[in-house]
């Protein structure tokens, strides 16, 4: 099995996990992505949204799984093609909902580019940024060296 | 890769995966068949023909990902997959499938899973 290993950095992630756990948390009762089909039968589109709700609450549990105690003795998280797909979903509604929450007021531009000096931002708008990117990056990693992999299972 | 079905008839489960050809099993009781309503009728005929899948742009979603989502739920080659995302990208929207209504909903739900945002819109090139 294909397996990566990453050694982050406790003192820059630990802070960014409370940001990351409150974010999360939001996503047990709402859609990342906001369903956008008007047109189906109303109890139809209720089993439809109750069927995502429990794979975002699945997928974002794997993530802050991620984070335990081997992360917190020696900075190590580790990707396989177990785990891969759904922390590559998990980043995404993770980031869908920070912005939801903390980053409309940066503009599309920004946050499809990335770029901004991060010293002008004020908390907690800083360490919200901070956390988009952490993901992205993550999900950047995760798609670079196991792209094949995801795509096999 | 579970999709809620549609309750129709007893037995009829909607769809194993949107990947994987529709089993849609439909059970009619001829001893208690009775005419449709209008409203139902309108809402039948609106549901025929062609269908498209149309993946809508989002700031958040890295370009990667979306590649990663299109081969993986459409089966697109790299190529394919790069130059639907980048009609979203750069014109906001990405024609990704047109077919039947039922199989159109199930890679919505799909997508949807993978946290793009995707409608539905009468194909009106058939």
């Amino acid at each position: 099995m294909k397996r990566i290993e990453v050694k982050l950095s406790l003192a820059v992630v630990a802070p960014l996990l409370d940001v990351i756990k409150e974010v999360a948390g939001g996503l047990e009762k709402h859609l990342a992505a906001p369903l956008a089909l008007q047109d189906l039968e109303p109890d139809f589109q209720e089993t439809w949204v109750d069927e995502l709700l429990e794979h975002q609450k699945t997928e974002v549990a794997t993530l802050l799984g991620l984070f335990g105690d081997e992360f917190f003795s020696d900075g190590i998280v580790a990707f396989d093609e177990d785990n891969a797909e759904t922390i590559v979903r998990a980043c995404a509604a993770v980031r869908l909902r920070l912005r939801e929450k903390y980053l409309q007021g940066l503009g599309d531009d920004t946050l499809e580019s990335g770029e901004i000096d991060l010293t002008h931002l004020e908390e907690p708008l800083r360490k919200a940024f901070m956390c988009y990117l952490f993901l992205a990056t993550v999900q950047e990693l995760i798609i670079q060296h196991l792209d094949e992999t995801i795509l096999d299972t | 890769m579970k999709f809620p079905g549609r309750s129709v008839g007893e037995s009829g489960n909607g769809f194993a995966g949107a990947a994987g050809p529709a089993s849609f099993t439909i059970h009619v009781d001829i001893t208690n068949t009775q005419a449709l309503p209008k409203e139902d009728t309108r809402t039948a005929l609106a549901h025929q023909g062609p269908w498209r899948v149309v993946v809508l742009n989002d700031p958040v979603n890295l370009m990667s990902y979306v590649v990663l989502v299109f081969k993986k739920v459409f089966g697109f080659d790299e190529t394919t997959a790069r130059r639907k995302m980048l009609e979203v990208h750069e014109q906001g929207r990405s024609v990704v499938w047109s077919g039947l209504r039922e199989k159109a909903e199930a890679y919505v739900f799909t997508l949807q899973q993978w946290h793009l945002t995707a409608i539905l819109e009468p194909d009106e090139a058939h």
